[in-house]
């Protein structure tokens, strides 16, 4: 009780109306808050897309008959290609994968049509430029399932159906049925905005008061270390908060995600998690001297924790070094728990490893922080 | 031109005084070609894949032992026979779910649907898992003579992977990285030394002497592009003893290409600087929205074909994605000028458009102060 009337008695509420009307008269911070996440969060729902459509083929036909017409046709039917150069030659068509103009290149030989007739085997060349692994991968893969379902076609007996393997593959996708992109990346990217942005503010708000020399003037006021320090804490994290419903309308509205888990569990945890980004602002302030510093060393951090996270690339995908390193990484466990709470419908018994690592982290980040910070008031 | 050339050397010194700062734009590229050189990897190998057999007979595990074989997949325990509790709880990323009546449909040659459930949450190696099942199912079918015998009219692809034949992420991801790390730091770096002049008020005996608006960024531009090549043979050294990434033929679009990119990154600091006033959180805002582009819209990770509408626009004036072409071409394919000849005319203008900008802008306070 008594601690309770000393906290809402007097000096750590002004302290806390004095820091709060401080950021908000600061049209800079306010812009902080707002603009970039906002920004961040569509530039990186819209930009990345795995995506494999649309590649550009180009076609060297030495055969020009009906069969080889057909192929091409059964190539660029379902949108993986699309058909944007015929080449004469197949050096031709070399010069233009070379250069980058295409991605994959299809020559067919003279004697194509001829040798299906002839019920041969018909090779056909296919050139994919393999700069981008992960594409070609894909590419190399949709072409031998077209190749095959052309082949299946070519059997057909004249009256009947195609006919089907003796195992067809009935392909589900879990959560995400269209395989949009956005609703891999969204969940993730509002934990990086809140890293950048979380970090960026708070860091902002204490080295702003190293740098004028306000620090000081606190100092020499009654108010205890931790009181001054609360004070800073409390009003960021409203505003942050904030920025986490901000994210989750933008995420709703724009990109149509389902949120399938329990909202409430999601905004607990995201609050869980600004206190690791507050902590990792309040670290970096007291690591630099002044706001360039600060901006150097941010990256320094903000680097690693976002690559790291699976919140860009899968971690799945990374080697096994990095993916074990990753564990180290706060961002990792909320993306986590984001991706997880937002797509599927999993609750705490899935995600406790993550809360806890997320609670471990806070505590670690907001205790090593405002124990340099006290270092330096005194 | 002696005083561009005095501005460049006092620049320099200035900027070697600060060791914090010498430190840091010659370690953090290095720490991001590593970070990113090695953890962004788009296709997950040892994918772990749990089983529901149903059939359980010779047949079926035959089929079962085919899918590990490939090394594509590793097997992952099944979740209280629950096909999806698995890939609820990350576990598994996918699971395959074989009939009671595989082996004898099959026997009976009929047709028989095995069930796929893949975790859609990451896209891209969701499509990578079903194209992996379906080739190796494909395989399987041939290798145990069960595609039904037929008249052999066969389009057989051959498909060859150019440049790249081991599919190495690595030759896809690092060229790339050095579009981000060239426009990022030396961006910055500049940005912060104006920054930091009109700060300490330095600026104002700039005003008052008689050197012009552009002389006086023209020095500053100049150190920056010195240091920023220092950053790209730093880069391209740890590159090539890291990563295996060698120069592919002609070398004069890679040397050209990094000298006119550099400029156009030194210019857009410059021109932040000037623009920004002293609040130096406003640096730091566009340091990461630099960031961010250089990362996001310039084809760094996914292909820029895919980024829709206006964004697509906007990716045309972000110089990263045409030095990228030129890194891409140079350090993996080796086809110089004629696949990337234009791509330092448009870093070039980009670049001067940033750099006349500033001029405008300083040319305007010095006279208004």
């Amino acid at each position: 009780m008594n601690f309770l009337r000393r906290l809402f008695s007097g000096r750590l509420w002004a302290l806390i109306r004095k820091e709060t009307q401080q950021i908000l008269r600061n049209k800079q911070i306010v812009f902080l808050l707002l603009f970039p996440p906002t920004v961040q969060l569509l530039v990186f729902g819209l930009a990345l897309n795995p995506e494999v459509t649309g590649l550009d083929l180009g076609v060297a036909d030495y055969s020009r008959s009906a069969d080889s017409r057909e192929l091409v046709a059964a190539l660029v039917e379902n949108d993986v290609f699309q058909v944007s150069t015929f080449e004469e030659s197949q050096a031709a068509l070399g010069d233009q994968v070379r250069a980058g103009r295409i991605t994959a290149g299809l020559v067919i030989p003279p004697d194509f049509s001829q040798e299906l007739s002839e019920n041969q085997a018909a090779p056909v060349q296919v050139l994919v430029d393999g700069v981008d692994a992960n594409t070609a991968g894909i590419a190399q893969g949709y072409v031998e399932q077209i190749v095959n379902r052309y082949n299946q076609g070519l059997t057909t007996p004249p009256s009947g159906q195609p006919e089907s393997l003796p195992i067809e593959t009935q392909v589900t996708f879990l959560y995400n049925p269209g395989l949009l992109s956005s609703w891999f990346f969204v969940p993730g990217v509002i934990g990086v905005v809140l890293t950048l942005t979380g970090s960026l503010v708070s860091s902002t708000t204490v080295i702003r008061e190293k740098d004028v020399g306000t620090l000081e003037q606190l100092l020499m006021t009654p108010a205890a270390g931790w009181e001054i320090l609360m004070a800073k804490i409390v009003p960021l994290f409203v505003l942050l908060l904030g920025d986490v419903l901000l994210a989750s309308a933008l995420a709703r509205l724009v990109f149509d995600l389902p949120f399938r888990g329990n909202y409430l569990l999601f905004l607990g945890l995201s609050a869980l998690y600004l206190f690791v980004c507050i902590g990792l602002g309040i670290f970096l302030a007291t690591l630099a001297e002044n706001q360039q510093q600060v901006v150097l060393t941010s990256f320094f951090f903000n680097v690693p924790l976002i690559q790291l996270s699976g919140a860009i690339a899968p971690i799945e995908s990374m080697p096994p070094f990095f993916r074990h390193l990753s564990f180290f990484d706060p961002l990792r466990h909320y993306v986590q728990i984001a991706r997880s709470l937002i797509l599927k419908d999993v609750g705490i018994d899935a995600l406790w490893v993550n809360i806890l690592a997320l609670a471990i982290f806070a505590i670690l980040f907001l205790g090593v922080s405002i124990n340099r910070f006290r270092a330096q008031l005194s | 031109m002696r005083r561009i050339f005095a501005q460049f050397l006092k620049e320099l010194s200035q900027f070697q005084r600060d060791r914090l700062t010498v430190a840091l734009a010659f370690l953090l590229p290095l720490a991001v070609l590593l970070i990113y050189g090695y953890a962004i990897r788009l296709e997950a190998k040892n994918i772990p894949l749990s089983i529901q057999d149903f059939d359980n007979s010779q047949l079926s595990r035959g089929y079962v032992e085919r899918i590990f074989a490939s090394q594509q997949f590793v097997p992952a325990p099944l979740l209280d026979n629950d096909p999806t509790l698995a890939i609820d709880r990350g576990i598994a990323k996918a699971t395959l779910v074989i009939p009671p009546d595989f082996s004898r449909t099959i026997k009976d040659k009929d047709s028989v649907e095995v069930q796929v459930l893949v975790d859609g949450t990451d896209v891209n190696n969701a499509r990578v898992i079903q194209n992996g099942i379906r080739a190796t199912t494909q395989f399987f079918l041939r290798s145990d003579n069960l595609i039904p015998d037929r008249p052999r009219p066969q389009v057989v692809a051959e498909v060859r992977l150019w440049f790249n034949p081991g599919r190495e992420e690595a030759f896809y991801i690092v060229p790339g990285i050095f579009g981000v790390i060239l426009w990022v730091f030396p961006s910055m770096l500049a940005a912060i030394a104006t920054v930091r002049e009109k700060e300490q008020g330095t600026i104002v005996q700039i005003y008052a002497s008689d050197l012009s608006a552009a002389e006086w960024l023209l020095g500053k531009e100049l150190a920056y592009i010195a240091i920023g090549i220092g950053e790209a043979l730093i880069t391209l050294v740890v590159a090539a003893l890291l990563f295996g990434i060698r120069i592919q033929g002609d070398p004069t679009p890679l040397l050209v290409g990094t000298i006119v990119f550099l400029a156009a990154a030194v210019a857009f600091g410059l021109f932040v600087g000037v623009r920004t006033g002293n609040q130096t959180g406003a640096v730091q805002g566009t340091a990461i929205a630099g960031f961010l582009t250089a990362l996001l819209l310039s084809g760094f990770i996914y292909r820029i074909d895919n980024i829709p509408f206006p964004l697509s626009a906007l990716s045309n004036v972000i110089p990263a994605r045409y030095y990228i072409l030129i890194t891409r071409d140079a350090l993996v394919r080796g086809t110089g000028w004629a696949g990337v000849g234009f791509a330092p005319l448009a870093i070039a203008l980009i670049g001067g458009f940033f750099f006349f900008a500033a001029t405008r802008i300083l040319h305007r306070m010095q006279f208004s102060d």
